[in-house]
């Protein structure tokens, strides 16, 4: 065997297009290049650069150039899996595809990953919640390799206004991975000449972090809504895992209507107070979003309170300075007609429905930050006063009760159909078209599914999975193709069994 | 073009004993200088786009050396150009992006390779095979072949680039044929160094030299009988000169190593690849003395018989390491194996896979499998399987923390991009008439085929979209939908697409998305380029269409996603039949933010009044449904967590990177999705009248709030 030579230290950087992690190899180059090292880089960015996921390859052989005389190393131009000395993830799920990868050894590696979550377009386009399990990368990247460096460098660079390249370089710097001295890297950002004294100080901030001496900031600690004084009894009457969700219920229906309006919450869920827990919490929690439901009034009146200006404020980083902001709404026929009185309000929607015109409406940019601008909202929140009349509410709670039955109803039966009752009006939400899909398929499944199951003698626990089944298919695509299929497949099956 | 190529440029002057040191792709820019060029021309595409960048910008180095350059219209005219090196001695070189470059020139290769070259004409071609690549996979290798062109695929290594494009040129000069040259991804991007000569001033040109006779030479011209002579000039006389040649001037290496009773033969560019396996399993040191002796073959086509033979012989079986199918190379050892009557065992695709790219991974597994079954004297072979299995125990303990798959990320279109409105409202506008059948193309435009648009039935070539349309067409209830860019429409479209539409009188609407440049392969300047180079006359794609004789046009400012959406439906449903097209205008956002934000900070550094915008969602009346995304997917708008605590669904949310383009809000309207989008100008360096009007505003704001009584109470 020949191989008694020094092997080169592999540097593998995974990185979304834009982030700079072109400049970050070209700063470890030179810094090799300063020490005198051999190094050798190369990329694949091609149209990854897009914002899609790339990698950038780095090796540096750790004996000077100036004692190897004529001999070179012949470095490497793919990395592998299983020999990588150092592994720099932009991103939490990057760090995750890596050690997929194999390109984390628990021998040989250490880690270096920013903990912070860039969604892939799949992962933000879903209906629901399809994020990737953060957790669950969070442990494997703390686990696995021989030595883990995690942080949210990313909000580390944002708070302190710095670039997220250059405290990674820092990192790696700090880590000890690299036989470079801190003054080679250093060296490499001054000649790189772009931002020098700004890279520099992301550079010395991502050091402290390698060297552990920057403290986390701690969780933000949940808060517990105060229960308004009359309501007190009526709230401990809950079983404790319920009493923070129902609180949470009484504060924003206060909030959305009046005390009376949060004393029918209570009363509502008082007859399910002896159902399983987990049943209660999910009947509590969505009685509270389905009473608040979102109209013209409720979105007015969100729009313009004084700390939603300065959360826009605050999110432009704005400071003091003058600031216009262009809400845009486009109201549609039947959102207008939903808070008109049910005898206005029910022709006008035949009309629209007749007219097919659901789908219009009437494009408003209203500048909120204007006087004109938020007295039209705030004329619009005073609405409030007759919500109780209006079409929708009328509608709302009618189906809400309806709703609060069946839950009842099935708990006797079945727990796991209860709980996918209580479930389903997560189903129904947004706005305009998307709002009457969602209202769609939720009754769609309260008459072919729940309906059915109350019937006595009926399968609670396969009508429950179906009902699981149907919520998941009515979040699969936008256009209800799926629950469709689902409830057409249904229908043949029990036309057979007939 | 917004970016300044400057250093590069310096790079390329250096001259005799400087040490040069970037990226492979400029090296090898650099060596066709020192080769005493005449010519250069191209199209861009990864990864060779480079080469085309800095040579557009150095004009004073070119006209210095008098060479000429050409950013051509597509491949075929840079093959075309080649043929100044046909009757005179001029060195040229044609550059592109293989193989689907090299599909678009082979008219023009065909046609040169046939009559032959006196001046040595190389074509260096970008191979971009294999994970992460955007085009089919397929290889130059075959091209090689059918035309009879010298193929040479060198070792990664820089100082080995430069000098084999040296000696390309000779060899093409002296077999009268054309070299083609292939260069990885991975190699074009690698950074590294070499000693430079002196650039050499081209043989002849307008400055130095000129030409006065033209060479009129009937041999030379692609007819009868010439072709027979040439198709018997290539096999009787060039093909035995480029042997000789190859072989005297050693342009393929062999390493010889301790073991003798097997061996290696590689494609030049995977030598590294392989000597890293090798390192890996101990059979190799840094320096890429190998145990096992290796054949790099730096010119893979044509074979050296009498070299792959030499290094065959004695052997008991000998790995080929190459890259995709089909496996033109291991049949053609094997056949040289046959006819010498050499017993050696040949193992190639049996150890290694058919398709796909030969990564580090890929290697060491087929070294592996070939050394256990070649069972070679003195290695260890329970070494080499414990290196296997700790990897795959590695993998899986990886797999079984990491867990499912986790959510894929292909490229997609930039933050702030004028492309995505446009495909906003095709999807909108397919709620006005159904699903169509969309054609789609080549460039930026095909990452909508990519959610969350999902955008695009096929993709036929560049500027083939409206070309591929018709027969589609025909068999529809409804008009088909065509999409191209503007580098598509000038590379390809025009001429295929849109005369063929008018000749044949076809009913179709044609998109044409108008961003200004040759975005996917980084903003080069195309014929309808405002910022084009140097000052060439800007072609107006209106008027291309105008003179076609197509009547109905439509310019749309592609961020109008209401518009597009009523255009759309209007070309959709018109009765009149023939051709319509939309032109969707908006320029390249990555263009415009390499002007915008320098200007910007230097106004705002000058304490100018300056609008930033920026759109945001407000949480509290999102409900997380995400419609909103599903007709963007801009990188800036995405998703947190819901700071409701009754909620559950991730919130919409924009990042700070926001440019503010405004399709957020038009989408919120054209869609009537949802109240949450606003937008936010905030004033930098306000004037008088601004703080005057903010003051006012806000006290009358915090008064009607009722915060004033508060505090007053307070």
């Amino acid at each position: 065997m020949t191989n008694t030579s020094p092997k080169p230290l592999s540097i593998l950087i995974a990185a979304l297009g834009g982030e700079g992690g072109g400049v970050l190899t070209d700063w470890l180059v030179a810094a090799a290049h300063h020490a005198g090292l051999p190094a050798q880089s190369t990329s694949i960015p091609g149209v990854a650069q897009r914002t899609g996921a790339t990698t950038y390859y780095v090796e540096i052989f750790p004996v000077p150039i100036a004692e190897l005389g004529t001999r070179r190393p012949v470095l490497g131009l793919y990395p592998v899996a299983g020999a990588i000395d150092l592994m720099v993830a932009s991103e939490l799920v990057e760090a995750g595809r890596a050690m997929r990868n194999g390109f984390v050894s628990p021998e040989r590696t250490t880690l270096i990953a920013s903990t912070h979550r860039v969604y892939a377009t799949i992962e933000k386009m879903a209906m629901g919640d399809e994020r990737a399990d953060a957790a669950r990368l969070r442990k494997a990247a703390a686990s696995l390799p021989k030595r883990a460096i995690l942080f949210d460098a990313k909000a580390d660079a944002e708070t302190r206004r710095l670039q997220l390249n250059a405290v990674l370089l820092g990192t790696i710097a700090g880590s000890g991975v690299l036989p470079l001295p801190l003054s080679a890297f250093e060296q490499a950002i001054r000649e790189a000449g772009k931002a020098v004294d700004g890279n520099l100080a992301g550079f010395a901030h991502g050091l402290r972090v390698a060297r552990g001496e920057v403290s986390l900031p701690p969780d933000e600690p949940s808060v517990m809504p105060t229960v308004p004084p009359a309501f007190v009894d009526a709230a401990q009457a809950f079983p404790a895992e319920v009493v923070e969700i129902v609180a949470h219920g009484l504060a924003r229906l206060i909030d959305y209507q009046d005390a009376d309006y949060a004393r029918l919450y209570v009363q509502r869920l008082q007859p399910l107070s002896q159902a399983a827990p987990a049943v209660l919490t999910e009947a509590a929690r969505q009685l509270a979003l389905w009473m608040s439901y979102e109209d013209v009034i409720r979105v007015a009146d969100l729009k313009s309170r004084p700390e939603r200006l300065a959360q826009v404020r605050a999110e432009a980083r704005a400071g003091d300075l003058p600031i216009r902001v262009v809400d845009y709404l486009k109201p549609g026929i039947d959102e207008v007609a939903s808070v008109l009185p049910a005898a206005l309000g029910r022709p006008l929607l035949a009309w629209g429905e007749r007219r097919d015109l659901l789908d219009r409406g009437v494009p408003l940019r209203i500048n909120a930050a204007s006087i004109t601008g938020f007295v039209l909202l705030r004329v619009l929140a005073r609405l409030k006063a007759v919500r109780r009349r209006s079409l929708r509410f009328i509608a709302e709670q009618q189906a809400i009760e309806q709703w609060l039955a069946a839950i009842s109803q099935a708990s006797r039966t079945s727990v796991a159909l209860a709980g996918a009752i209580a479930m389903l009006p997560g189903l129904r939400k947004g706005y305009g078209d998307t709002q009457r899909r969602g209202r769609r398929s939720y009754e769609l499944l309260m008459e072919r599914v729940v309906m059915p199951a109350l019937r006595p003698g009926a399968d609670g626990e396969a009508a429950a999975r179906r009902l699981v089944e149907g919520y998941k298919a009515a979040l699969a695509d936008p256009e209800g193709q799926r629950l469709n299929q689902l409830v057409a497949a249904e229908m043949a099956r029990d036309m057979a069994a007939e | 073009m917004e970016r300044s190529f400057a250093k590069e440029i310096a790079l390329l002057r250096q001259g005799d004993g400087e040490v040069f040191e970037g990226e492979g792709i400029l090296a090898i820019t650099k060596a066709l200088l020192q080769a005493g060029v005449s010519y250069i021309g191209g199209y861009q595409g990864a990864p060779v786009s480079h080469l085309m960048d800095v040579l557009g910008d150095a004009r004073d180095l070119l006209d210095d050396l008098g060479v000429h350059f050409e950013a051509n219209a597509n491949e075929a005219g840079a093959a075309a150009m080649l043929g100044a090196s046909i009757n005179y001695p001029l060195r040229g070189a044609a550059v592109w992006k293989s193989t689907v470059g090299t599909n678009v020139a082979s008219d023009a290769l065909s046609n040169l390779a046939s009559a032959g070259v006196i001046g040595g004409a190389l074509i260096i071609l970008g191979e971009d095979y294999g994970e992460g690549s955007s085009i089919i996979q397929e290889r130059t290798h075959a091209f090689a072949m059918k035309s009879q062109m010298w193929l040479l695929d060198p070792r990664p290594d820089h100082a080995r680039f430069v000098e084999l494009i040296e000696r390309a040129f000779e060899l093409s000069e002296a077999s009268n044929t054309p070299v083609m040259m292939e260069f990885r991804i991975r190699a074009c991007h690698m950074h590294g160094r070499f000693v430079c000569k002196d650039n050499k001033p081209a043989a002849h040109s307008k400055r130095h030299d000129p030409l006065v006779d033209p060479n009129r030479d009937y041999g030379r011209i692609c007819l009868p009988p010439s072709i027979y002579v040439q198709e018997k000039h290539k096999v009787e006389v060039r093909l035995p000169r480029a042997l000789q040649f190859i072989a005297s001037h050693g342009l393929n290496e062999r390493f010889d190593g301790a073991r003798d009773d097997i061996g290696i033969i590689l494609q030049g560019g995977l030598y590294n690849t392989v000597i890293r396996a090798l390192q890996q399993l101990g059979l190799a040191d840094a320096f890429g003395a190998s145990d096992i002796p290796i054949l790099c073959l730096n010119v893979t086509y044509p074979l050296l018989p009498d070299e792959i033979e030499a290094f065959c012989r004695g052997k008991r079986a000998v790995l080929m390491v190459e890259e995709g199918q089909p496996d033109h190379l291991e049949q053609a050892v094997g056949a040289l194996l046959r006819k010498a009557a050499i017993d050696t065992t040949l193992v190639g695709k049996a150890v290694l896979p058919m398709a796909g790219e030969y990564t580090a991974e890929t290697v060491l597994r087929g070294l592996v499998r070939f050394l256990e079954g070649s069972v070679p004297h003195g290695i260890d072979l329970v070494a080499a399987g414990r290196e296997l299995a700790a990897l795959d125990a590695a993998k899986e303990r990886a797999a079984e923390l990491v867990g499912d798959e986790l959510p894929r990320r292909p490229p997609g279109f930039c933050t702030g991009c004028p492309e995505r409105p446009v495909f906003s409202a095709l999807k909108l506008a397919e709620r006005d008439y159904g699903k169509v059948h969309v054609a789609a193309d080549i460039g930026c435009t095909t990452f909508a085929t990519l959610e969350p648009f999902h955008m695009g039935n096929t993709v036929l070539g560049y500027g083939f979209s409206l070309a591929s349309a018709p027969a589609v067409a025909h068999a529809f209830d409804k008009r088909v939908i065509s999409v191209m860019g503007d580098g598509g429409f000038w590379h390809n479209g025009l001429a295929t697409g849109v005369s063929g539409a008018v000749f044949n009188q076809t009913d179709s609407v044609l998109v044409i998305v108008d961003n200004g440049y040759a975005s996917a392969t980084g903003q080069q300047a195309i014929p309808s380029s405002s910022s084009n180079r140097q000052g060439a006359p800007k072609l107006s794609i209106e008027a291309a269409l105008t003179s076609l004789g197509v009547r109905w046009i439509e310019v749309v400012r592609s961020y109008d996603v209401g518009k597009m959406r009523r255009t759309l439906r209007k070309a959709m449903t018109t009765a009149k039949g023939g051709l319509k097209v939309i032109i969707a205008r908006g320029e390249c956002q990555l263009a415009r933010q390499r002007r915008v934000k320098p200007a910007t900070a230097r106004k705002l550094q000058a304490g100018e009044r300056v609008v930033r915008t920026k759109f945001g969602v407000d949480a509290s009346t999102c409900t997380g449904d995400h419609s909103c995304i599903r007709l963007s997917g801009c990188p800036t708008l995405t998703i947190k967590d819901n700071p409701d605590p009754l909620r559950r669904d991730p919130v919409a949310h924009v990042t700070e990177d926001c440019v503010g383009c405004g399709l957020c809000g038009n989408v919120a309207h054209a869609a009537g999705l949802c109240p949450s989008f606003h937008r936010a100008e905030v004033i930098h360096n306000p004037g008088a009248f601004d703080r005057g009007l903010d003051r006012l505003r806000r006290k009358t704001i915090d008064w009607l709030s009722g915060a004033r009584r508060a505090e007053m109470a307070g």
